[in-house]
């Protein structure tokens, strides 16, 4: 057993796939955070002045809080005093076409097997899906393509910076509304600093014509990435929202914290998938990203829906909650994660479903797989208000182990104030069995092959939620994680 | 002695409030009280097996106890837990030899103040202990209680929460050998709130522990149970298995946690929580656990939260049950699953009627 585990240990420390760095010129704005920093990158963007009044009022409040160590993950502590807090491609591509692109980033985006090419194709081809890219390279949006088609709909894509230039009182409405200023101490640095990030309008009674996506990459050595996204969905809308994220090969660690606030009004639907394949350090644990995100919808209408799918294959240490808070009646909240962890990675990941509406229902599919050295824990929390009648919540979470170094850890919340709510847990943990690897491979297909069979198996149920375009790129992520870890 | 207490901003005690022990700690107990009286109340259990008797008045070994095999002095079992670690007074000490048997049933007294008294029980290989605990009164009582477990011994521990006000909070630790089995029932049916942490390690191979109970919760009752069992030595087994019941705007919560070590192959831990809400303004609060280091074990928890299932009490309604009784039956058999784990008749059925005289008030 020790011998196969080293085998399948030293098998899976295969090199990061996406590890490289583009060399093109940045602009950074000093080393350190301070009030003069949160004015810089104001300036910088040409934000209005409440713009700036929200961040500062932000940042005077992260200086009061502390970071939270409730998590299952050991991490040091952070400078944040060591970083860098925006950094822009000097080289400012005018948003026409991808022709006008940096060719350096155009092959940067080829090497990552962004498929922009790919998405050329189908949008040439008539009939064929199309997906909406705004490309977010180090904390600029570099291109928006789709943008006619798009305003034609009337479905307002954009930067955020852009966005607080062009649609002031819509951002001014809703920013901050699900993810207040104060929520949490990542958030409050986000909410402070945040640097880029997408803006999502979809208007009363309109399906999006396309899968809207968003590629974030970190590039620059030593620069938080604290991106904002803002999706809200009108009365009656859908859209579904990709989120794709590489990032190339670093010895130091870098921070990353997002935030991420949904809005759906009545009858509105929102899709938000994420796949996320950001460096995880090395096989010692080395490098690394940090991976702190504060995600959240609010189904404040009636008969709204927002569903999370996350494929979590990146990062040194993952904290991300993605959460529904279900205030419409007959709301519905749905949560499907796969998180692998190898090497010595860290993931504390899972899911709040706060019930505040009558006949709110909530789904929560968790698959866990651990391989190498690595932590995985479920946490989630299911709460049900006293005015919510008749809530229903499934909970399944499912932890996979391959190898005895790793751990698999749930710990799940149900706090129920309400004697109408159906609430049903259920958690396995397991390996894969001698049985399975041994008609896997009596079948023919040699180890690695078996692994990641009966590992996409175990995690079909949540990569089946994926957009198309994503299931492709989830499936061989998560081949390319556990390569080797025969359990 | 100073108090400090945890705060609610710690992740193990965000459900428990203790905001009013401080007042407690002020307080002087109330010597007029007729403490014998008192300890009848639940009627002590008439087991002709028991062979020690303790009577505990506010922390002070009553006259009328048989001390029997037990030892009163200081105990030498100390622990770091918040609660547990303020019970450093004198308490008592079961140590067994080998082979050697005894039935302990254990009457605590509060008469309105504070109390901690600690035990501490060792069991050399293949000794049998049974030991029945019952809290009365009011005020604070804390416990801690230690036990050890060597080669093939069995512990059967029985605890019940019976007071009429104030807070009771216990902190059993044990520590099982190889082949050890422990089964601990708690019963919280009294009218005062309580916390309950355990912390069971299965230390030796094959051991077996089971710990569980029932939290009945009424009024502005807070009941809490956290326990914790960390398997370190393989083929260990365990089973933990808890009901709460939540009435008016009660709260009452339940955190169980299987911890598995590195080394701990072929586990199997399971766990049971259900939760159940008889009124619109009660609170259940539940969180199973686990934290798995071995890729080779078997750990699988349920949980559930709800309402009395409504097929049922129609089926009852259809044969002529009243809808009253029929709540009671129903919320009775809720309740036993977790009580029938207890396996000296005599213990089994005063918990039974204690539960049922909650159910029926």
């Amino acid at each position: 057993m020790a011998t196969k585990n080293a085998e399948a240990i030293a098998a899976a420390n295969k090199k990061y796939e996406w590890g490289f760095a583009t060399d093109i010129e940045q602009d950074f704005a000093p080393k350190g955070l301070s009030e003069d920093t949160v004015r810089y990158i104001s300036a910088k963007k040409g934000e209005p002045e409440w713009m700036l009044d929200w961040r500062l009022k932000a940042y005077r409040m992260w200086l009061e809080l502390e970071a939270p160590d409730w998590a299952k993950l050991n991490v040091p502590p952070i400078d944040y005093q060591d970083a860098y807090y925006y950094a822009e491609p000097k080289v400012k591509p005018t948003l026409a076409s991808l022709d006008e692109l940096d060719p350096e980033i155009r092959r940067t985006y080829e090497k990552l097997g962004i498929p922009i090419e790919e998405q050329k194709v189908l949008a040439g081809v008539e009939g064929a899906r199309k997906v909406a890219v705004d490309a977010v390279f180090d904390s600029v949006s570099v291109a928006t393509t789709f943008r006619k088609e798009l305003e034609a709909a009337g479905v307002i894509f954009r930067s955020i910076s852009e966005a607080i230039r062009e649609y002031p009182d819509l951002v001014r409405r809703w920013l901050g509304k699900v993810v207040p200023q104060r929520d949490n101490y990542f958030a409050t640095l986000n909410s402070a600093v945040f640097s880029d990030g997408t803006f999502v309008y979809i208007p009363e009674g309109v399906r999006c014509p396309m899968e809207l996506s968003t590629y974030f990459r970190i590039n620059a050595e030593n620069t938080g990435q604290f991106e904002r996204t803002l999706i809200v969905a009108d009365k009656g809308s859908y859209v579904s929202y990709l989120e794709g994220c590489t990032a190339p090969m670093r010895d130091e660690n870098q921070l990353h914290a997002a935030v991420v606030e949904l809005v759906a009004l009545d009858d509105a639907e929102i899709k938000y998938s994420t796949v996320q394949n950001w460096y995880p350090g090395d096989e010692n644990g080395l490098g690394g990203i940090y991976n702190f995100v504060t995600k959240r919808a609010l189904c404040q209408g009636r008969n709204s829906k927002v569903s999370w799918t996350q494929v979590e294959t990146g990062s040194a240490v993952t904290w991300k909650y993605p959460s529904c808070v279900l205030a419409g009646d007959g709301s519905v909240g749905e949560f499907y994660s796969v998180a692998v962890t190898n090497n010595l990675q860290q993931a504390d990941t899972g899911t709040k479903m706060i019930h505040l509406g009558k006949n709110t229902r909530s789904t929560i599919v968790s698959k866990g797989i651990s391989a190498g050295r690595s932590d995985n824990t479920y946490r989630g929390l299911v709460r049900v208000a006293p005015t919510a009648e008749s809530v229903r919540n499934f909970t399944q979470c499912d932890s996979l182990l391959l190898g005895d170094q790793c751990g698999a850890h749930t710990v799940p919340y149900i706090e129920v104030r309400n004697p109408t709510a159906t609430i049903e847990h259920e958690a396995t943990t397991s390996k894969i069995s001698d049985d399975q690897m041994f008609y896997a491979t009596q079948r023919g297909l040699d180890q690695e092959a078996a692994v990641a069979l009966i590992v996409n198996g175990f995690a079909r149920e949540v990569l089946q939620q994926l957009p198309m375009e994503f299931a492709v790129e989830a499936q061989k992520l998560l081949g390319i994680s556990l390569e080797g870890s025969v359990g | 002695m100073t108090l400090t207490l945890p705060s609610a901003r710690e992740e193990a005690w965000r459900w428990t409030d203790l905001s009013g022990l401080p007042a407690i700690v002020a307080a002087v107990p109330d010597a007029g009280r007729d403490a014998l009286a008192l300890a009848a109340m639940p009627a002590a259990i008439a087991s002709e097996r028991t062979d020690t008797r303790l009577l505990f008045v506010d922390g002070v070994l009553h006259s009328s106890s048989t001390p029997g095999r037990v030892r009163l002095s200081a105990v030498d079992a100390r622990t770091d837990h918040a609660l547990g670690r303020h019970a450093t007074a004198d308490g008592w000490t079961l140590d067994l030899a080998p082979g050697q048997i005894a039935n302990v049933e254990v009457v605590h007294v509060a008469t309105g103040a504070a109390s901690h008294v600690p035990a501490h029980v060792i069991l050399a290989p293949d000794a049998v202990a049974s030991v029945t605990e019952t809290f009365v009164g009011d005020g604070w009582t804390n416990r801690f209680f230690r036990a050890e477990l060597g080669k093939g011994a069995r512990l059967m521990r029985a605890v019940r929460l019976l007071h009429a006000s104030g807070f009771q909070s216990l902190r059993d630790e044990a520590l099982l050998g190889e082949g050890a089995s422990l089964v601990a029932t708690v019963l919280g049916a009294g009218e005062g709130s309580s916390r309950v942490d355990a912390l069971v390690t299965i230390a030796g191979e094959q051991a077996f522990a089971e710990y569980g109970g029932a939290m009945l919760a009424r009024g502005e009752q807070r009941h809490e149970a956290a326990a914790v069992v960390r398997h370190a030595a393989p083929h260990g087994q365990s089973h933990q298995s808890w009901r709460a019941v939540a009435d008016d705007r009660a709260v009452a919560s339940l955190a169980a946690r299987v911890e598995v070590a590195r080394h701990a192959q072929k586990t199997d831990g399971i766990q049971s929580l259900k939760g159940l809400l008889l009124k619109r303004t009660a609170t259940v609060n539940i969180k199973p656990e686990l934290e798995i280091f071995a890729d080779d074990v078997k750990c699988a928890h349920g949980a559930t939260v709800g309402e009395l299932d409504r097929q049922s009490l129609f089926y009852l309604a259809s044969r002529g049950v009243d809808p009253a009784r029929a709540r009671a039956i129903l919320t009775r058999a809720f309740v036993a699953d977790a009580l029938d784990r207890i396996g000296e008749e005599a213990v089994r059925d005063a918990f039974v009627a204690d539960a049922d005289r909650w159910l029926d008030a």
